[in-house]
């Protein structure tokens, strides 16, 4: 079997490494993007700045959003666990992705033992999207406003919450002000597919106003785990989330010059490191770029200059990863160890035959 | 491979008086002048001084909470200056990379993290194995927790609460414990908002002192070397000098470590109802030898204060400068609060800065009074070298006096004391003090058989430049920086004890996990190897 390719020529490992370290180092601009576990994408960042290059993750889009919750704003958390331990109280805000739907069964599975203990109860605010299927597998109490969008919807649970008049009213709001003053510890869970930015601050708002008096906090909910875990990995690394770039050697955070996507339809880039190493996906057609992809492939990437297959962190190798079951890294071991290399390996490599042959600090 | 600095004067307080003589390194340790064999490199240091490298006990360098403020703050990074580049991402401002470049610029060679949640032991190490060049170690944050309330409620043996920490220590591979506002962050869940030593936690019936006696006493019967390091309750608040001096008559024969003590060095006089405590303070550690401090020293700028103690944080949102915090309520003794704020030369600003020189000065024991700006709460790391000097001359605490608050100055001693720190002084304070409160026996010294950190400062009447730029750096016997520049690029260790695991208490911790959280107890452990980098760890041992 294949492991490596220059065009659809299958080649050594070696020969396709030398390949893509010539093209990293003739690059004018070259992008990254990221999608693997965090010592992927500690060895990416750290190839980046080695060529002054840019990256950004394959979720970069919903991650930005994210990511501008925290640093437009910031807020009120708490952990999946003490959420789970302690509210009997939880508002689902909006569409909460499918990959979390699990945990929150589980919680609505299990009962507080601390703070709230007890039955637990579920309520769901939405806008014109209107209820989810979670929602009403959770028999969760909708807030709904079908004419709104959500941060309208939050908009007038907030005004309404404060005794203020809204002009308009959502459903069963008086069945929540009930709840909420029964709850010692309610919590708000969303993500950054649960809507846009001013909705994800409007619900900071209207925790910060239950706060004054007394306690209630929200869970986040990542739209992409592992998205997420690759913001905090680049946040040590370089001290700024994705979208970052390097220039000179300073790297600088700006999520409009350095998206990826938009570099390479602007013909700023002139490489493109595509890394997949979880879905295992090809990088999209189109575009003039030259591509060297590090994908969890059996074949090579259509359009690409260099494919190298690659092991997945949690399979085919030891990883570690973000996780909303804890709220933080955990370590993955492999369930079906191979001799794929790791997405690290095959960038210290590639970083070992640039000119000048320095290794990475990670 | 045989290394020679010659002609320095070196300052080892613990090997004798300082003289001028030669230092010797053979194969990363310090060794005795060997006769007959000749050096196969040698560093002409005439004009120097030469110190063991410096060691930091309480720095927020890592983890979840500072990662979330730089989530926070991406403009924050203009107050980390760039340096030139000859390292990798070392120009990344208030990345891991820099924090250990910068460090070791200065001559810090091990610095300890003070507030690791348990659950959140991985994201930690994985944070600290990216700082290069120095050693890291951490402190594993208990007190707050269901089990430890749970257990103290229950009236539980205190065998199984050593097991447990034990277990706490070996398992986040941390080198000692801290306690947080005891109960506070259980309490503030609670709706408590605010919460002193005599306070319980609601549900738990447990007040603070009983959770800091009985952490106290735990650390003190597994043998850990560092003593239960304690950030006290009402931080920053008026009046906080009385639970400070609450806490330290607590101790009762006990060793107990009180963090940032500056934070508390504050009484209700004057207009403004905030004054300095900080001569009482004194006073109190001066007379009692088992409680040592830090200072936790307020520098003029912007910053971020960066806390596990959510109660408090949370009280000073109004103060957020700019306007933006998180808080977050985390498992059990996670969690915490960031809040930018920005040191004016107010009466405030003035008032705190006085504070924590006033507690420099007033205790005279140097080797129980520790060299910290609480990092980044009180100030970045990186306005050391500035303290170093005001801490070593009267004239420029008097300059710098002339530009600050005269009311807030007024209302405490500062003027008055002339004292100033010798170089002798500040190498324990910064050397010998803290390798012996933390149990590292290896280092904090220049003696034979000691691990060859040593820091080379050129002599200058400039202290501050002195000390920002060390003249020469030998972390593990590898010379790191050379003329204030780091030159190689090294991975030091996190260091640990690993106190026996009770195999009751895994099962306990099993059914325990599985129970409450519905997860595998291996969800919150993880392998050595999940860090990947060559051995991250060294061991510690605990004393007998
Ligand atoms: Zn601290």
């Amino acid at each position: 079997m294949s492991v490596a390719w220059i065009g659809s020529q299958p080649v050594s490992l070696m020969d396709a490494i030398r390949n893509a370290a010539k093209l990293l180092a003739s690059s004018r601009c070259p992008v990254f993007t990221l999608d693997t576990d965090v010592h992927g994408t500690r060895s990416a960042i750290a190839l980046a700045e080695r060529l002054r290059g840019a990256y950004d993750h394959r979720m970069g889009e919903v991650l930005a959003r994210e990511i501008a919750l925290y640093s437009n704003s910031g807020g009120m958390f708490t952990t999946p666990g003490e959420a789970r331990r302690r509210s009997g109280l939880i508002v689902l805000v909006g569409e909460i992705p499918a990959a979390h739907h699990d945990l929150l069964q589980a919680w609505a599975a299990s009962q507080p033992d601390l703070g709230d203990r007890g039955k637990r109860t579920w309520f769901h605010i939405h806008g014109e999207a209107g209820v989810t299927k979670l929602a009403r597998q959770l028999k969760a109490v909708a807030l709904g406003a079908e004419d709104l969008s959500l941060s309208g919807a939050l908009a007038v649970l907030r005004a309404e919450l404060q005794g203020r008049q809204a002009g308009v009213s959502l459903a069963n709001t008086a069945q929540l002000r009930k709840a909420l003053a029964r709850s010692r510890f309610p919590v708000f869970v969303f993500s950054g597919d649960s809507g846009d930015a001013p909705s994800l601050a409007m619900l900071q708002g209207l925790v910060a106003d239950l706060n004054k008096t007394g306690r209630a906090s929200s869970v986040f909910l990542p739209a992409d785990d592992d998205a997420w875990g690759a913001a905090l990995t680049s946040l040590w690394m370089t001290g700024f989330p994705p979208r970052t770039g390097f220039s000179n050697s300073l790297p600088s955070y700006d999520p409009v010059r350095w998206d990826v996507q938009r570099m390479i339809r602007d013909k700023e880039a002139d490489l493109h490191v595509w890394v997949s190493a979880r879905g295992c996906e090809t990088p999209p057609k189109g575009g003039k770029v030259t591509v060297i992809c590090l994908s969890c492939t059996e074949a090579p990437a259509a359009g690409a200059a260099v494919t190298i297959a690659v092991g997945k962190a949690g399979v085919d190798h030891d990883g570690v990863a973000y996780s909303s079951r804890v709220g933080t890294f955990h370590a993955i071991a492999a369930t079906a160890p191979s001799l794929l290399p790791s997405v690290c390996s095959i960038v210290q490599q590639l970083a070992g035959a640039l000119p000048g042959r320095k290794a990475l600090p990670c | 491979m045989l290394i020679r600095l010659v002609g320095g004067d070196v300052i080892d307080p613990i090997n004798g008086d300082t003289s001028q003589r030669d230092v010797w390194i053979k194969d990363g340790l310090l060794v005795d002048p060997p006769s007959g064999e000749g050096a196969n490199e040698t560093h002409d240091v005439s004009g120097c001084i030469v110190m063991a490298g410096a060691i930091d006990i309480h720095s927020h360098i890592g983890g979840g909470n500072v990662n979330t403020a730089r989530l926070l703050l991406p403009e924050q990074h203009a107050a980390h200056l760039p340096r030139p580049a000859n390292t990798p991402l070392s120009n990344a401002g208030w990345s891991t990379f820099q924090t250990g470049c910068l460090y070791a610029q200065m001559g810090f060679t091990t610095v300890v993290e003070p507030a690791m949640a348990p659950y959140t032991a991985l994201h930690t190490h994985l944070e600290l194995a990216d700082i290069p060049i120095i050693d890291k170690a951490a402190l594993a944050i208990l007190g707050n927790d269901d089990f430890t309330l749970s257990l103290l409620r229950n009236g539980k043996s205190s065998a199984m609460l050593d097991d447990y920490v034990a277990w706490v220590v070996g398992s986040t591979r941390a080198l000692g414990v801290k306690v947080i506002n005891a109960g506070a962050a259980a309490a503030f869940k609670e709706n408590v908002r605010s919460f002193s030593l005599d306070d319980t936690v609601p549900e738990y019936g447990v007040s603070s002192r009983k959770i800091v006696k009985s952490l106290q006493a735990s650390v003190t019967r597994l043998g850990i070397p560092h003593p239960l390091h304690v950030h006290a309750n009402n931080l920053g608040i008026a009046g906080s000098a009385d639970t400070a001096a609450e806490t330290i008559a607590a101790t009762e024969g006990v060793p107990l470590h009180l963090a940032h003590l500056q934070f508390y060095g504050y009484g209700t006089e004057g207009k403004r109802k905030f004054s300095s405590e900080a001569a009482r303070l004194a006073e109190l550690v001066n007379a009692n030898p088992d409680v040592s401090i830090d200072i936790g020293q307020v520098m003029f700028g912007q910053t971020v204060t960066i806390s596990s103690d959510v109660m408090r944080q949370f009280s000073a949102i109004g103060n957020a400068s700019p306007k933006k915090t998180v808080i977050m309520d985390g498992d059990g003794n996670g969690g915490g609060g960031i809040v930018p704020y920005r040191y004016k030369q107010d009466y405030y600003g003035s008032l705190q800065w006085a504070v924590g020189l006033e507690l420099f000065l007033l205790i005279n024991d140097p080797w129980r009074v520790y060299f910290t700006t609480d990092h980044p709460n009180g100030a970045p790391f990186t306005a050391y070298p500035e303290l170093f000097e005001l801490l070593m001359s009267s004239d420029a605490r008097d300059a710098k006096s002339t530009e600050l608050n005269a009311t807030a100055l007024g209302l405490t001693t500062l003027g008055s004391v002339r004292r100033e720190y010798t170089l002798e002084e500040i190498a324990i304070m910064t050397r010998a003090a803290p390798a012996r409160l933390l149990g590292l026996k290896d280092r904090g010294h220049l003696g034979a058989g000691a691990i060859a950190d040593v820091a080379v400062y050129r002599k200058g009447r400039d202290i501050a430049k002195m000390f920002r730029e060390a003249a020469l750096v030998f972390k593990n016997g590898d010379l790191v920086v050379k003329n204030g520049k780091v030159t190689h690029y090294r991975w030091g260790k996190a260091l640990r004890l690993n106190p026996p695991p009770d195999k009751a208490m895994i099962k306990r911790m099993k059914d325990y996990h599985e129970e409450r959280y519905g997860l595998s107890l291996d969800w919150f452990t993880f392998p050595e190897s999940a860090i990947q980098r060559p051995e991250p760890f060294a061991e510690v041992s605990c004393n007998s």
